[in-house]
């Protein structure tokens, strides 16, 4: 049993003047224990719901029905790139050796396709994000585009061959740009010949809506919901006036889809709870519901939901959520009730959604570093003993790792007192400790104020000095203020590591991960001062009401008038670690930063959205910097092997596969206006010359 | 003024320059996949090299030694940033075009030199 430094601390204080921190600290506290009473069937009250069927037990003992695949081995003998991250383990791996260290740099473009569906946010349509990893199954290449089209393209040539419009709302209902992270794929154990939707591709839409289309024709799945559509906003019947929106796809284990949704982020204190839909992949019948927010105060809060994809160990029938933050984002007061599924990892039962483990990586969370990514699952050799691991990357840089099937650490996590704010902010009520990985070591170093780059500092005549000297830091856990410019916060909220996650070698048991260094600062202003204040915002910067609060925000990027950075590059960087240590095997700047199209010198690095896929051969393939390039890297040793030039940022992880004999690197290059202004419609694929 | 067979050639070479960075500035801010495509700098560059063109035909025309050593600072300052801009956004062909330009202003300011000290005597 684990024992927080905080559950220690609490033995000690008098209930009386502890009551506020009693809360948040029972929401600090992982709740290992509890967690594992959820899986001898004594559902803790608030935490996790399920549909009857599950809840009564009648699929209990069921194994996860393995339809697309058998329960597949970590490391993956047949080169499938069949879900989001490759694989339901998310290793972003590809065991094909056709393309090594040696020749990559002979790699060329064999075909490009643009899809027409692209907006740079200057007309009537929003900006369009596009970070969709085109996936290869049935012997086809499938993308969904930010229009919510779905296409269908030979792998070969780049050739459609069908696609299909759901007609969705072209409008930034939830967020601020049109956004799709591409689609999901099952197929029956046994296609039936002739037989439609034997074969079945799924994706979201804006208006948060699921779709079902048979992969061979592009046509609705007739059996699947209401002639293959889902309205996911049907079950959404708390805080309703806020609407879902199914930007990620499905995560397919077995027979089940797995299904959260996006909402707008810093918009309300209300929001709808954070509920994962467990669907019938046939029928789109829901067979059980997850929450994160216990029943008591979810019309008070909302969120903690499940925006990125998640991943699965079907050997063992687990899922695994990573949970982001409960709303709103930078004020906590409305919430200081235990919400311990709040921003965390959380296995469930693939079969009857309870939970099995979970660990909470930010207790309190008022900095909106959402868990954003699929933890990544791996066996380890560490001194000598394999460990069923998983590995969860977060915003703040940190990588747990703990045992996939307990939940238990491999490397210490340990409580450590963090800030506790300077008083300014009305009812809130912080947690006294954090809980800190003693390996492997942090991504960058958050340890201490980031520096100030001098170059910029001259350039803005001392308007970074006068900048820092405004900022509040106590930290890396130092609490949003009212006073002075904030609050400093690094890393920022769109995260040390962002939802591409972790890619992971299983022969060399090597882990490959990009960062972004990027520091922010963040305000709160009351609801006065706020209504007075200028309410100019972009996109992850700018003002934000969070509504129902007695605060609204401003989040700002600490750039000088010129656009630099106010704090030392390198500004991103790719990190490969040995996983039988937990130490770095080596670490270098990704990219190159761009402004106004004047490319920054290589060891100033980028920031990055969007991850790195690995393979066989060696190579890390990787877009996601701010210079519109694609690159490989050796995998040994991080040496820059090749690179090409795309139309946008490549902001999606790339997927590798092969099609009649012949290994394939797929791109899609669609930008992401949080990098910057510059987007794309542009699928690229590359290959070796024949 | 008459033009010598340096000043003339030290022109050309300046123009030249110029032709060259307007040239494949321009391109590199309309063509896709020049990593620099639609962006300001591409385009900062284009309009540069064209007032660069501008200043060679002004050079060319004045006659006043303070006018003319003013231009040739000012050319000297331009070819510098253009050559480096150029290098930031990754278009090599404009600098090494700039290092042609300065060749040919270092040509043009020497035989002026010279053509100021006859026109003294």
């Amino acid at each position: 049993m684990k024992v927080s430094i905080t559950a220690l601390a609490l033995l000690f204080i008098p209930v009386t003047q502890a009551q506020k921190q009693d809360n948040a600290a029972e929401a600090s506290m992982g709740t290992q224990e509890k967690l594992n009473v959820d899986s001898a069937n004594q559902q803790a009250p608030g935490t996790t719901e399920t549909t009857e069927d599950a809840s009564t037990g009648k699929r209990d003992g069921q194994k996860v029905e393995s339809a697309s695949h058998a329960a597949s081995s970590l490391v993956p003998s047949s080169a499938s790139w069949d879900s989001f991250h490759g694989q339901l383990n998310a290793q972003k791996y590809s065991p094909l050796k056709q393309i090594t260290a040696d020749n990559v740099s002979k790699l060329k473009k064999i075909w490009e396709f643009h899809t027409g569906d692209v907006s740079d946010g200057k007309g009537d349509t929003p900006a369009t994000v596009w970070s969709a990893t085109p996936i290869f199954a049935n012997q086809t290449l499938y993308i969904g585009t930010p229009f919510d089209r779905l296409i269908a393209l030979d792998p070969g040539t780049g050739k459609e061959k069908w696609h299909y419009d759901t007609k969705s709302s072209r409008k930034a209902l939830t967020q601020p740009v049109l956004k799709n992270r591409g689609v999901s794929y099952w197929q029956a154990r046994q296609p039936a010949p002739g037989q439609a939707c034997q074969k079945i591709v799924y994706m979201g839409t804006v208006d948060g809506k699921l779709f079902a289309l048979d992969a061979d024709s592009g046509k609705p799945c007739s059996d699947f919901a209401d002639n293959g559509m889902l309205d996911l906003n049907q079950w959404n019947t708390v805080n309703a006036k806020y609407p879902l929106s199914v930007l990620q796809p499905p995560t397919v284990v077995g027979n089940h889809l797995l299904v959260g949704w996006a909402g707008k982020d810093w918009a309300y204190a209300e929001a709808p709870p954070g509920t994962v839909f467990s669907i019938n992949a046939q029928t789109g019948e829901r067979e059980w519901t997850f929450e994160a927010i216990p029943a008591a105060i979810r019309k008070r809060t909302g969120t903690a939901n499940v925006w990125t994809h998640m991943s699965a160990d079907e050997a063992h029938g687990l899922v695994y959520l990573p949970v982001s933050s409960p709303s709103p984002n930078y004020w906590g007061g409305n919430r200081v009730d235990p919400i311990p599924l709040g921003t965390s990892t959380t296995a469930l039962d693939i079969n009857t959604g309870k939970v099995v483990w979970s660990r909470q990586w930010v207790h309190h969370d008022v900095w909106d570093y959402d868990i954003n990514s699929a933890p990544t699952l791996m066996d380890i050799t560490v001194n000598g003993k394999k460990i069923p691991a998983l590995i969860q990357a977060t915003k703040q840089g940190f990588l747990f790792v703990v045992n996939r099937l307990t939940g238990e650490d491999v490397w210490p996590i340990e409580e450590r007192p963090v800030p506790q704010g300077d008083g300014s902010v009305q009812g809130e009520v912080l947690s006294p400790t954090q809980p800190f990985p003693t390996k492997p070591a942090p991504l960058l170093d958050q340890s201490k104020k980031p520096e100030i780059w001098k170059l910029a500092d001259i350039v803005g005549a001392g308007q970074c000095s006068r900048l820092w000297d405004k900022l509040t830091y106590e930290g890396m856990y130092t609490p949003p203020t009212t006073k002075g410019e904030g609050t400093l916060t690094y890393p920022d909220s769109a995260g040390g590591v962002q939802w591409g996650g972790v890619a992971y070698d299983p022969q060399k048991q090597i882990a490959v991960v990009n960062t972004s260094h990027i520091v922010q600062y963040v305000k709160l202003y009351s609801r006065e001062d706020y209504e007075k204040a200028d309410n100019g915002s972009g996109n992850e910067s700018g003002f934000a009401p969070q509504e129902g609060a007695p605060y609204g925000l401003r989040l700002m990027v600490a750039n000088n008038w010129l656009g630099m950075p106010c704090w030392q590059p390198p500004f991103g960087e790719i990190v490969a670690l040995d996983m039988h240590t937990g130490d770095v095997k080596w670490r270098r700047p990704v990219g190159a930063s761009q402004q106004y199209g004047f490319f920054m010198p290589e060891s100033w690095g980028s920031p990055t959205i969007g991850g790195p896929a690995v393979t066989a051969g060696g190579v890390i393939f990787i877009g996601a910097s701010m210079d519109a390039k694609v690159r490989a890297y050796s995998v040994d040793n991080g040496e820059e092997l090749w690179s090409d030039q795309v139309e946008a940022p490549a902001v999606a992880n790339p997927s590798i596969y092969e099609y009649k004999g012949r290994q394939y690197v797929a791109f899609v290059a669609g930008g992401n206006t949080i990098l910057k202004d510059q987007v794309g419609d542009q699928v690229v694929v590359y290959a070796l010359p024949e | 003024m008459s033009q010598s067979q340096p000043s003339r050639l030290g022109s050309l070479l300046l123009l030249l320059a110029a032709v060259i960075g307007f040239a494949v500035a321009l391109y590199a801010w309309l063509t896709p996949l020049t990593g620099v495509t639609g962006t300001i700098g591409a385009l900062g560059v284009a309009i540069a090299s064209a007032v660069l063109a501008l200043l060679t035909f002004i050079l060319r025309g004045a006659s006043r030694r303070g006018a003319r050593t003013s231009l040739i600072v000012i050319i000297f300052l331009m070819l510098f940033a253009i050559g480096f801009a150029a290098a930031l956004l990754h278009q090599y062909i404009i600098t090494a075009a700039m290092v042609v330009g300065l060749i040919g202003l270092i040509t043009l300011s020497r035989n002026s030199v010279r053509h100021n000290h006859r026109i003294r005597a």
